[in-house]
């Protein structure tokens, strides 16, 4: 039978109805019920909006000169700023490094920290489970998962497992696994990094403009953790990032301009 | 003992070798922002080089013109231009064609630091007459 079959005098007969539940409590109980349900939404909605409120990253970013002094030796680690104390084992690596052994020279990509800074073009995809970066600098891709997956065990590479989520209108993420790297840290100054580096990054929206505050940790190389804030400027209208496409030879050129080290 | 034009003559004469002038300059640079240029180039000379183009090429991490500059003495020097990556060059207009084999120009810029070697980055380039090589 029905809601609007049921008789409307007399006591409940249906089983799932409390003893002496009428027609008229029935109502009441549902439109109760529903204002509850409402209620309970519209609040859970409004806390959600405030404890997850999305940041729009997506587009084209450009990384370039117009947007922030190139990198170098001095950038974006500032001597007497926000340069890098390296512990012993730091400062040994740094004196053995010669330019010639840096992987870039065989197109190997770069990765954190450096990648962020590099003055290229970046476009950013916000989806509900991930957040997908791609540099145009290496052809490199990197995604940073937002559904609570668990990072993995033993698998460690150049761009390391990223774990996001979005706080206080900023994105956050959270890179470890990354590969020993003899130039991990910063290949201008010959500083490695450790499968033990983490990476934490938050990105958040200034106006136009994407900002990013970087903070390193590498408890093998540096004596305390260190950060770089940096920002990008909107793409021009229908860019589309270009392929790389590192050539082998021209990479490794330069290296015979050089006065070698060690022979 | 050298007298002093002698002295002179032999230092024109050295210079002059490959189509090199040393000029005393301070910069610092990177090239194409993918390393940094002091530990191969030499920031404190300056080298320049007439010639003819053999060959440019237009890839990623660097791009590279090739000049053949013919020497005071008739000798000549194949010049390795290093320029920036095409993705950045491209984006200010430059395409594969931009600079053409036979195309004759002037390279102003820092020598390599290697012995032997006829790299220059961080360079200028110009028409013979002067006029900016741009897209």
């Amino acid at each position: 039978m029905s809601l609007m079959g049921m008789r409307t005098t007399g006591r409940s007969e249906h089983p799932l109805l409390p003893a002496g539940a009428s027609p008229r409590w029935l109502v009441r109980a549902a439109a109760t019920s529903l204002a509850v349900a409402v209620m309970a939404t519209s609040a859970f909605a409004q806390a959600g909006a405030d404890q997850v409120a999305v940041p729009d990253l997506t587009g084209v970013w450009d990384g370039g000169f117009r947007a922030r002094p190139v990198n170098g030796p001095n950038m974006p680690w500032v001597p007497g700023e926000n340069f890098p104390v390296l512990n012993e084992r730091g400062l040994a690596y740094q004196a053995a490094f010669d330019e010639a052994i840096a992987p870039k020279y065989d197109c190997v990509p770069s990765a954190s920290p450096a990648i962020q800074y590099d003055p290229y073009m970046l476009e950013i995809t916000q989806w509900p489970d991930r957040v997908l970066v791609r540099y145009e600098k290496d052809d490199q891709i990197r995604t940073f998962w937002l559904d609570g997956r668990e990072t993995p065990s033993n698998d460690f590479t150049v761009q390391g497992f990223s774990a996001g989520h979005y706080e206080g209108g900023a994105l956050i993420v959270e890179t470890t696994k990354f590969a020993f790297d003899i130039a991990g840290f910063d290949d201008y100054n010959g500083i490695p990094s450790s499968q033990q580096k983490k990476v934490t990054e938050r990105y958040w929206r200034e106006g136009e403009e994407l900002r990013m505050t970087l903070t390193v940790e590498d408890p093998m190389f540096l004596r305390e953790p260190v950060a770089y804030t940096t920002r990008w400027l909107p793409g021009a209208d229908g860019y589309k990032l270009q392929a790389y496409d590192c050539d082998p030879f021209e990479a490794g050129h330069p290296r015979k301009f050089l006065v070698p080290k060690y022979r | 003992m050298l007298s002093g034009e002698v002295k002179e003559d032999v230092v024109k004469a050295l210079l002059w070798m490959s189509g090199v002038v040393l000029i005393g300059t301070v910069l610092v640079t990177s090239v194409g922002a993918h390393h940094a240029s002091a530990p191969f180039y030499d920031p404190e000379k300056s080298v320049e080089a007439l010639g003819t183009v053999t060959e440019f090429v237009f890839r990623n991490p660097h791009s590279f013109v090739y000049v053949d500059a013919v020497n005071a003495d008739g000798t000549t020097t194949a010049w390795e231009v290093e320029m920036g990556a095409s993705v950045m060059m491209s984006r200010r207009g430059w395409t594969p064609e931009t600079i053409k084999a036979g195309d004759q120009i002037k390279v102003v810029g820092q020598p390599s630091r290697a012995p032997g070697t006829f790299g220059i980055c961080c360079a200028e380039l110009t028409k013979l007459d002067g006029s900016p090589l741009r897209p």
